[in-house]
């Protein structure tokens, strides 16, 4: 058997992606000894082209482009199956959220474009109405995602059985949401929040 | 006879699918409630919880929504009770975090302009039921024993996981499902399923993923002999039931299996009229089982 020499330094490593995603997520990277036990019970893994295990060693071995542009951070459903099963107290899900973050903030490096669509339409809606309006979320994405038959056949049924509202929930206090929203950019923007 | 106890009465966050596809969900618990003699009272004007899509890719949001849901509950007298398991997981993770993060608890209070609650109980309905109100006196209450319908519990992701935060039962191997529709009579499958992701919030993204999720599912109660699922989380409900048809479709097997909410159970039990349970509302028609049981 051939074996191949890996060499691993502190520049090539990128350990500033790791702090900053030890620092998002309140999880440590470096810890996990690849035991693949989050691979094992991740439900999720045969949508991915990357095991959550490797992903943790992409990071470890500073190859953070590969995970931001993969779409396996964005098919991870955040059922939590391997922070609670990982032994060595690794919080994947949160490393997830975190590697999400990143790729978000970064104005989305992955070809996922679904899912983080979906992301969006679901945020926008609580800053327009405060609520789900499940009804908008569908349509929006099926126009903006160029899928305009998707789920056709369900509205007809899911309105007859009173589940799908024409109309939104109305909240009387949209403007204190629209000011959680405004202070977090505000914090943002001076450097003060992630 | 027991002697009378003290009157349960509790703050509720509905959440926002119960109010919409979900109001099945609502109008059993409420109905159950009211049948047991617990107060029930809406938190005015909650907002979403942010639900998974916020935390994906922006905690501190996430964190934020939350804790502006927890701060108005503050308004309503009762521990905070919750039907959908996703804004109990949220809710609960959010005080979690902040209880042990200064920095995030300062960003979050300037986000909210107000202090952040950390104090109030966040209840799922299966704790109020099993631990507040008691399995003895649930069991008191039956007035239709729901005896031989086989039913396969469904917990999902959110309702024990991650550990330390939800604490509502052992994490891996929880029973808390079982024990309380066996106060009423149900039989309980054992299965293999209870804790599998349906693949949740992919339903609006990539539905492929909830079809392969939610059959696996389907196919092990099936395989178990139940009647029927029971299930505590709307976007469950949803890929189980709404999509049951393409999910036979996709893999040419029959299930014909109703999803019901945990309360529409409870509530048939302890003598809620069934036309009060939303059964109508559901995509897999359930009156025909209900009827074979001799339950409606």
């Amino acid at each position: 058997m051939k074996h191949s020499t890996m060499r691993l330094s502190t520049e090539t490593m990128n350990l500033d992606f790791v702090k900053k995603v030890e620092a998002l997520s309140g999880s440590s990277v470096r810890r996990c000894f690849q035991c693949g036990k989050c691979s094992a019970g991740c439900p999720m893994r045969s949508f991915m082209e990357h095991p959550p295990n490797r992903i943790v060693r992409f990071l470890q071995l500073g190859q953070y482009e590969r995970v931001l542009a993969g779409r396996s951070i964005w098919y991870c459903a955040s059922c939590e199956t391997c922070t609670t099963r990982c032994p060595n107290k690794v919080d994947l899900a949160a490393i997830m959220d975190a590697l999400r973050k990143c790729s978000w903030d970064a104005k989305g490096p992955s070809k996922e474009s679904y899912v983080q669509l979906a992301n969006r339409l679901f945020i926008d809606n609580i800053r327009t109405y405060g609520r789900q309006y499940e009804m908008r979320l569908a349509a929006v994405f099926n126009v903006k995602s160029g899928q305009f038959l998707k789920d056709l056949m369900l509205g007809p049924k899911l309105i007859t059985r009173g589940k799908l509202k024409v109309f939104h929930q109305k909240n009387r206090n949209m403007a204190e949401i629209e000011q959680i929203f405004k202070r977090i950019e505000e914090m943002r923007k001076k450097g003060e929040a992630p | 006879m027991t002697p009378a106890k003290k009157l349960l009465s509790y703050s509720y966050y509905p959440g926002c699918s119960l109010h919409a596809s979900a109001k099945e969900y609502d109008e059993s618990t409420r109905g159950l409630f009211k049948a047991l003699g617990i107060g029930l009272k809406e938190v005015p004007d909650w907002l979403c919880c942010g639900a998974t899509p916020a935390h994906n890719v922006d905690e501190l949001l996430s964190l934020s929504l939350c804790a502006k849901n927890l701060s108005l509950a503050e308004g309503v007298e009762g521990d905070l009770a919750v039907a959908c398991a996703a804004c109990f997981s949220r809710l609960k993770v959010t005080q979690h975090h902040l209880a042990d993060n200064e920095t995030k608890r300062k960003q979050v209070e300037y986000a909210i302009a107000g202090a952040v609650n950390l104090q109030k109980p966040v209840k799922h309905l299966l704790e109020i039921l099993a631990k507040d109100f008691g399995l003895d006196r649930l069991t008191e209450a039956v007035q239709k024993p729901l005896s031989g319908l086989k039913v396969a519990c469904y917990y999902g992701c959110l309702l024990t996981r991650p550990p330390e935060v939800p604490e509502l039962d052992c994490v891996e191997a929880p029973t808390i499902m079982e024990r309380v529709i066996g106060a009423v009579g149900a039989e309980t499958v054992r299965w293999s399923h209870r804790m599998e992701c349906c693949g949740a919030n992919f339903t609006l993204s990539r539905p492929g993923v909830v079809l392969k999720l939610s059959g696996s599912i389907l196919d092990s109660a099936k395989a178990a002999g139940a009647d029927c699922l029971m299930v505590a989380c709307p976007l469950c409900h949803g890929n189980l039931d709404i999509r049951q048809k393409e999910i036979e479709e996709a893999t040419g097997e029959r299930f014909g299996m109703p999803v019901f909410y945990m309360t529409q159970l409870l509530a048939l039990a302890v003598g809620v009229a069934p036309g009060k349970l939303g059964f109508d509302s559901m995509i897999v028609n359930p009156l025909p089982l209900l009827k074979e049981k001799g339950l409606v």
